[in-house]
Formats: C-alpha cells, structure tokens, sequence
C-alpha cells in the first residue's frame, strides 16, 4: 500500500510523544515499534524537526535530537502527549480487560480495579457493536502460574487428565499462558517425563510455586504420530479447534482430508468417538482398528 | 507522497491544537507554513489537507465567528478529541492497559493491539515487568478479513462473500467474539444471523460506499446475544462408572446405583452437544435418557463399528 502524506504526518507526530516518554530510545527500537525501516524513522524525525509552531522561529519548532542512533524530544510543542486510542484500538483493550476481568474473579481487589478501569476505557468511545459472547472461565491459580513463570519457579499441580480421565500429581517447569479456543492453556515442561505437555489451566485443581528451576530446558521433542482423518462438512469445527496442529490439509467434495502432528493418541480416539460419525480415520491402521473395537464394545453396552 | 505535504500536514495540525480561538482560513494562509501560490491554489490545498487528516479521525471542528459570512468561519481542533489526558490512568492501569492490549499481540488483531500500546507507552515509558506478557491470544483468524469486517461495522458498508458454498450480501450490525472464534452478525434478505468468520471463503468485500444502510436504533449486539442463548432445556440421564468422567463428577452431583455405576443429570441445549459428551467418555458413561439420545448414539456407533 502506498503511504499517504497524512498517515506519515500522523506517524511523525506519533512519534514525539513516545520518544519524550521514552528518552534515550534507539532508531532500531522505533523502527521495530512503528513497525518501519530505520531509515524512514530518520526520515520522520528529520521532518517534524521542521515543523512547529506559527512563528517557526527556532523557538517555536519541535526540538528532537539524535546521535549515535539515540533519539531524545527536547521541546514537544504542543505534542506532549499521545494521541487518542482509536475506536478499534479501544475494541482490543475493552475485550482484553474483560478477559482480564474473567480470569481474575477470584481476587476482588483486582478484579474491583480492572472495572473501574473498564468503565474509564469506556467513556473514551469504543463500540457497542463489537463485543466478546460469553464469558471466559476463571482461574484460580492465575496469579501464582503468571509468577512461577516470570520467576522461572516450577510449580506442583494437581490436574485432571480430560484425555486419561484422572487426576495426576504433575511437577512443571511453566513457560507459556496461551488462550485458544476460548479457554486458557498452560504450556509447561513436566520434569518427571522431560518433556513440554499442554495443561487446560481450568482443569488444574490443585497448584503450588515451588524452588527456582534449577532444570535444563529438555532439548528432546515429544513423540509424534502422523494421524490422517477425513471430516465431514458437519464435523468442520474439528478442523477450526485444531489448526494449530494441522500440516495438510485438502478438500475432496463433501469431505476433508487432514494430516496432523499427535503427540497423544488416547485423545484422538476419544476425538473420533466423540465426532461420530464424522470423522474417518485413514491411518494409521492401528487406530483404525482399535477404533472400530472400542465402537463394537461400546456398542455391547447399550 | 511529497515531503512538502506531510511537513504542510503536521503544521497545520499543530497551529489547530495549539489555538485557543477559531483560525480562519486567511489566517492559516498567513501564518501556518507550507499554503503558497495563489489563493485559489491555497483554497484547494486546505480543503484537501482537512478532508485527509479528518479522514484518518483527527475531529477538525469549524465554528463561526459571524454566522453571516462564510469567510469568517473558522477551524480548531480540541485537545481533548486529539491527545489522551496524561492524568488519565494511574501508573497500575498502565500496567493494566499493557496487559489488555498484549492479550492480542500474536493474534488476528496485532495491527490494533501494537497501535495502542505505542501510545499507551507514550504514557507509561518502558514498563519492566514479564507480567505483562502473559497470557496471549492464540488464534487461526484472517486479519485481513477481520480487519475489512471491523471497518464495515463501524462504517456501515454492505459485504460481500462466498460462505457455506454460496454467494452472500448482507449488511454487517455486529462483531463478537466466542470461545475463541469471531462471528459477524448481518442482515442478510430479511434475517438478522450470525456467520463464523473462519468460514467465510476467500475474500471478504466491501460493496459501495460507506454507510450505505441503516443500522435499526432498536439493534442491540448483546440482547441479541441473549435471546441466541435462550434455548430449551432438557434432562439426560447418564450413568457414569465409578472413578471415571471426573469433569463431569466436577460439575454434577450423582446418586449411587451399584458398586459399579452412578447415575448423574445433566441438563443440555442441543442433542448434539450432549452426544459429544457422552461419547468423548466411551465405555464409561453411558445414556439412559431420553430414548432419542439412545438411539442416535447406537446409531452413530453403528456406523463406526461396521468401519
């Protein structure tokens, strides 16, 4: 896309009010901010360095300096400060307090400050036509997981198992807090079996900080079977939950074929039971079978 | 792009913020630097230098000094519909703020989330703290797509796109988020209905011109939200082995029949929700009630055990 004259004025002025928050920041680090070249913050700078105020003597233009690579705004003029959030940054921010709000609900002083933040968020403007449907679970043991990770701790847990269906004394290394698919998730080496495991951070039960990690990060990836499924058209949020772990993929009429990297195959048995009919397995012939045995015993029950 | 014209930009940008009074446009010819040639020359540039900076948000109000003359109307631009209050947040909502906005950071919506928290750093300065990093949003949405649907709903433009094999026109009234998944809300002929954005094939396009329709007064997002979770609900009856389907046993409470089985209710919306439950736990939960969900899942098993 080509940049209009207006989006680069407004980037350089942008610019003033970061650069005089952030006295001493490098041309590289504003590159990578404003997400631009080195060489058109340079340029920016040169530029606004040439405006100012009606009068334009040197008194009244902006004032930044830059040497060695390190940019500091003597005189801001009138851009002292930075300009208002747009209404779709005020989207990401709404949104991601009320997950905030969400996760936090088991402490009252924070989620007590996280809504009257909200409420000040709001009157900035925002929109009532974009909104999050439902709520986010709350986690307990969101504060203590955030600390163990950022103080490198290992944490003991206590976690049910959706995939084994039982509840499992686990000691972790916790490196990650991601949200997919709406729920929280937890991506930690377990020390015991020296190998990273997914925890959905909502079916931990039981969780403690222990001693700084005093473990080698395991080098060794965990064991991957190569499974391939067709799913049917009905079936196709199967696909949407799981892209992260898709490799191929291809459409053949009514169904689809994936190819996907499974570390654990007790949980796409369970995935297939659960999706029946819709969802074939291809291979491997193994899990073919034991599919086809579990059904018929299933079967025998009803 | 002329160097000339951002310089012009910038300004005339900083002369509206910094007046206390309504500038006129013959004193932004005289004194703002950059307006030159004839007045007419002048005229066109100004026009097109508001139309441009209004275009990217920036509120240039125009008040008159003598509502009699045209000339004399004049132009400023409000602090407060510009700049953020420095005042604004304490130094714990910054960190807050940060938090909010890095949720998105490797997500569908990353342009927006990096926007904001350049300003919100603009307040706050460099904040050293790893808390602010976690958690993130991991998502699979187009931001392409995401960000053409954000600007239709908030300008009005009809859309376009292919979805579940067909072409589709509708008018976009809503955005929301669920489980991790983006739908947009549209009124596509006479229906008002939700559409999984992951769905959508291919391009997402604008039709025409921005608000080319009226959204009703009485469309409320989150009532209709509401009412879309409003279904009807019915009782299964399950039996669950003993020491097994423990996030159910978390969630119901269950009457003892044998040394091996409970019995367990759970009240469900849709047939197909409770049939992936039950399945998910094979040999461990089975369902007693109602016959219909008896049958389907005989019937679905039926299907698997044949291969």
């Amino acid at each position: 896309m080509v940049e209009t004259a207006a989006i680069r004025a407004l980037r350089s002025m942008d610019l003033i009010p970061f650069v005089l928050e952030n006295p001493g920041v490098s041309i590289a680090e504003l590159a990578e901010k404003f997400s631009v070249t080195q060489e058109q913050i340079k340029s920016d700078l040169q530029l606004v360095f040439m405006c100012g105020l009606p009068g334009y003597t040197p008194y009244d233009l902006i004032d930044v300096a830059f040497e060695d690579g390190i940019v500091s705004v003597i005189d801001p003029q009138v851009l002292n400060r930075p300009r208002n959030f747009s209404s779709n940054e005020i989207v990401v921010i709404a949104l991601g307090l009320k997950m905030l709000i969400d996760i936090n609900q088991m402490n009252p002083t924070a989620t007590a400050k996280l809504k009257k933040l909200s409420e000040k968020v709001a009157k900035l403007g925002g929109s009532n036509s974009i909104l999050m449907a439902g709520d986010v679970s709350q986690v307990p043991f969101f504060e203590i997981i955030s600390k163990a990770i950022s103080q490198q701790r290992v944490l003991n847990l206590q976690y049910h198992s959706l995939i084994k269906d039982q509840v499992t004394n686990r000691l972790v290394l916790p490196e990650k807090l991601y949200f997919l698919n709406g729920s929280l998730y937890l991506l930690a080496m377990d020390i015991n079996i020296d190998s990273d495991r997914v925890f959905k951070v909502e079916l931990i039960k039981e969780c403690e900080i222990g001693a700084p990690a005093n473990v080698k990060k395991s080098v060794a990836a965990p064991v991957e079977t190569t499974v391939i499924l067709d799913i049917q058209r009905e079936n196709q949020s199967f696909i949407e939950r799981n892209s992260s772990i898709i490799t191929a993929m291809e459409e053949r009429g009514k169904s689809t074929r994936v190819h996907l990297q499974v570390s654990n195959l007790e949980w796409i048995m369970r995935a297939v039971l659960s999706n029946a009919p819709g969802i074939t397995v291809i291979s491997p012939e193994s899990l073919v079978i034991e599919i086809k045995e579990t059904a018929g015993d299933l079967l025998a029950l009803y | 792009m002329s160097a000339q014209k951002t310089e012009r930009l910038i300004n005339l940008t900083l002369a509206l913020l910094a007046t206390k009074k309504y500038l006129t446009k013959a004193e932004i010819f005289t004194t703002v630097a950059g307006y030159t040639g004839t007045p007419e020359t002048m005229e066109r540039m100004f026009e097109r230098d508001k139309d441009e900076l209004r275009e990217l948000g920036i509120e240039i109000e125009v008040g008159g000094l003598d509502p009699l003359f045209e000339d004399d109307l004049g132009y400023l631009i409000r602090s407060e519909t510009f700049q953020l209050d420095v005042n604004q947040f304490e130094n714990e909502e910054l960190l807050y703020l940060t938090m909010s906005v890095n949720l998105w950071h490797n997500s569908a919506l990353q342009a927006n989330s990096k926007a904001a928290l350049l300003k919100i750093q603009s307040l706050s300065g460099p904040i050293e703290s790893d808390a602010v990093n976690l958690p993130v949003i991991s998502d699979a949405e187009n931001s392409k797509t995401l960000s053409t649907a954000f600007d239709s709903v908030e300008k009005r433009y009809a859309l376009n796109f292919q979805y579940k094999g067909s072409e589709r026109k509708v008018q976009p009234y809503g955005l929301y988020l669920q489980d991790g998944f983006w739908y947009l809300v549209a009124k596509e002929k006479e229906d008002i209905k939700s559409f999984k954005m992951q769905r959508i094939e291919g391009k997402l396009s604008k039709i025409g011109k921005e608000f080319a329709f009226i959204k009703p007064a009485e469309f409320d997002l989150a009532i209709f939200l509401a009412k879309s979770r409003l279904e009807k609900k019915e009782v299964a009856v399950l039996r669950v082995r003993k020491n097994q389907g423990h996030a159910l046993r978390s969630k119901y409470s269950v009457i003892e029949i044998d040394d091996e089985w409970d019995q367990m209710e759970i009240e469900f919306g849709f047939d197909q929700e409770i049939i992936q439950t039950i399945l998910w736990y094979g040999p461990n939960v089975l369902v007693e009630k109602p016959e219909k969900l008896r049958l389907e899942i005989k019937s679905r098993l039926q299907v698997l055990a044949n291969g």
